[in-house]
């Protein structure tokens, strides 16, 4: 059973500032609630004031502008996967939506939750890391564009005080020419939370790789970027030699930021093998 | 005190703002055609529609249904005339145990609405967030098939 508590549902994004710099970090925001709900019956969570910030009508849009495709803090799942604009300029971030949890979780569970939920195995975080997204953080005190990369701690835990909101995530729209995928590793397709997931972003110029970005998901304590299979890559030949020596380096990365651990033998040839399906997925599309 | 749509009929209950929409429904209007099987969204027993679109009955706390429209199973059919749903679901076999019957039902009704005539694919795609542990899904499948137009 899930224990009282105060419920509140502002109108603005002011008045939800307001309700929070008062709580005085006591307070939980609730979007979906796929997660918090959870954290709310097995006592993981035992705020004294929940906000619910779904009806804030700022919060629930997709906005194309010039160069940027902005997409606001409780837009659902859903609603990522059907949008066009998002299919047309972030298909990775689609690909993801898609897949992530079930029909019923996707109606509900939005964007901005699961990026503040920071679970390490969260699906839209790598897909939002190689599109270079910002997040765009409110409060009483300030309002701040933080890079969606810089904002993780580690497993669930973010950089974001207890008195901010995170109201909107944007970035730079891909062009058509530039390939893109998410792949995802779990026990079963629907539900099952992803063992790994990999998403990349790249181009190919006269057969050779350029402004590659590739973030792996749930093998290390948050969602990183792999630095050093990108710098390997960049500018060089594509072809299938040099994905395998990539996919080295990404395991690496990972080894250096997980330790060795009993799961390091499946896991290390697994994010290789997976690494370059992503890769070999973007080229076919 | 909310207010909200259920099964066409819009009502007023004053419920807690700590309960979530299954409690509701089971506890305070007694009605216990949505089951609750793992209570954290993963099985789809509790699922009913939410403005038309399935959901998980166990993660919607109260206050999130005002001044929408909800729909359960009871408003599916009823004894004297049931939905084509609930007999397609009879006569293919679709049910055993009937403890996920009436979850699927609603997703079911929602793939329907939305897409008159789903292939395999979709209709997979549409029951993935129930499980079911007696039919092996071929004959729920089967049964949702056979109401394409």
């Amino acid at each position: 059973m899930i224990p009282p508590f105060e419920y509140k549902i502002p109108n603005t994004i002011e008045e939800t500032c307001d309700l929070l710099w008062k709580a005085k970090g006591k307070a939980k925001i609730i979007a979906g609630g796929t997660d918090l709900v959870i954290g709310l019956r097995n006592g993981d969570q035992a705020p004294s004031v929940i906000i619910d910030i779904t009806r804030i009508e700022q919060l629930r849009k997709i906005e194309e502008k010039n160069s940027t495709l902005s997409i606001g803090a409780t837009v659902t799942h859903s609603e990522i996967a059907s949008s066009p604009s998002v299919r047309k300029y972030g298909k990775v971030l689609s690909d993801a939506a898609s897949e992530i949890g079930s029909p019923q979780i996707r109606n509900v569970g939005t964007i901005g939750g699961n990026i503040v939920n920071a679970s390490p195995a969260a699906d839209t975080l790598p897909p939002l890391m190689v599109l270079n997204a910002m997040g765009r953080v409110i409060s009483k005190e300030e309002e701040r564009q933080v890079p969606l990369a810089q904002l993780f701690k580690g497993p669930y835990q973010t950089q974001l005080k207890p008195h901010e909101l995170l109201v909107q995530i944007s970035f730079q729209k891909l062009h058509p020419e530039v390939k893109s995928s998410f792949v995802r590793l779990a026990r079963r397709d629907a539900m099952a939370i992803a063992r790994m997931n990999v998403a990349v972003v790249f181009q190919v110029e006269q057969s050779r790789i350029k402004d590659i970005r590739i973030a792996v998901g749930s093998v290390t304590p948050t969602p990183q970027r792999m630095s050093g299979a990108e710098t390997f890559l960049e500018g060089e030949k594509l072809e299938e030699k040099l994905l395998k020596k990539a996919s080295l380096k990404v395991s690496e990365t990972m080894i250096r930021q997980s330790g060795i651990r009993p799961s390091t033998s499946y896991k290390q040839p697994v994010v290789e093998a997976l690494f370059i399906r992503a890769m070999k997925k973007a080229l076919e599309e | 005190m909310i207010t909200f749509m259920l099964n066409g009929k819009e009502i007023q209950v004053e419920v807690p703002p700590h309960w979530t929409l299954l409690r509701l429904l089971r506890e305070k209007l007694c009605l216990t055609g949505t089951k609750e099987g793992c209570g954290i969204g993963e099985c789809g027993s509790c699922t009913v529609l939410l403005d038309g679109m399935p959901v998980n009955a166990c993660l919607i706390l109260a206050p999130k249904v005002e001044g929408r429209r909800v729909e359960t199973i009871e408003g599916l059919g009823s004894r004297e005339s049931l939905h084509p749903l609930q007999k397609s679901f009879m006569d293919h076999g679709a049910i055993q145990c009937g403890f996920c019957t009436p979850g699927i039902l609603m997703s079911s009704k929602a793939l329907l609405e939305k897409n008159s005539q789903p292939n395999r694919e979709e209709i997979k795609e549409a029951i993935s967030g129930h499980l079911c542990r007696c039919t092996g899904y071929h004959q729920i499948i089967e049964a949702i098939e056979a109401l394409k137009e």
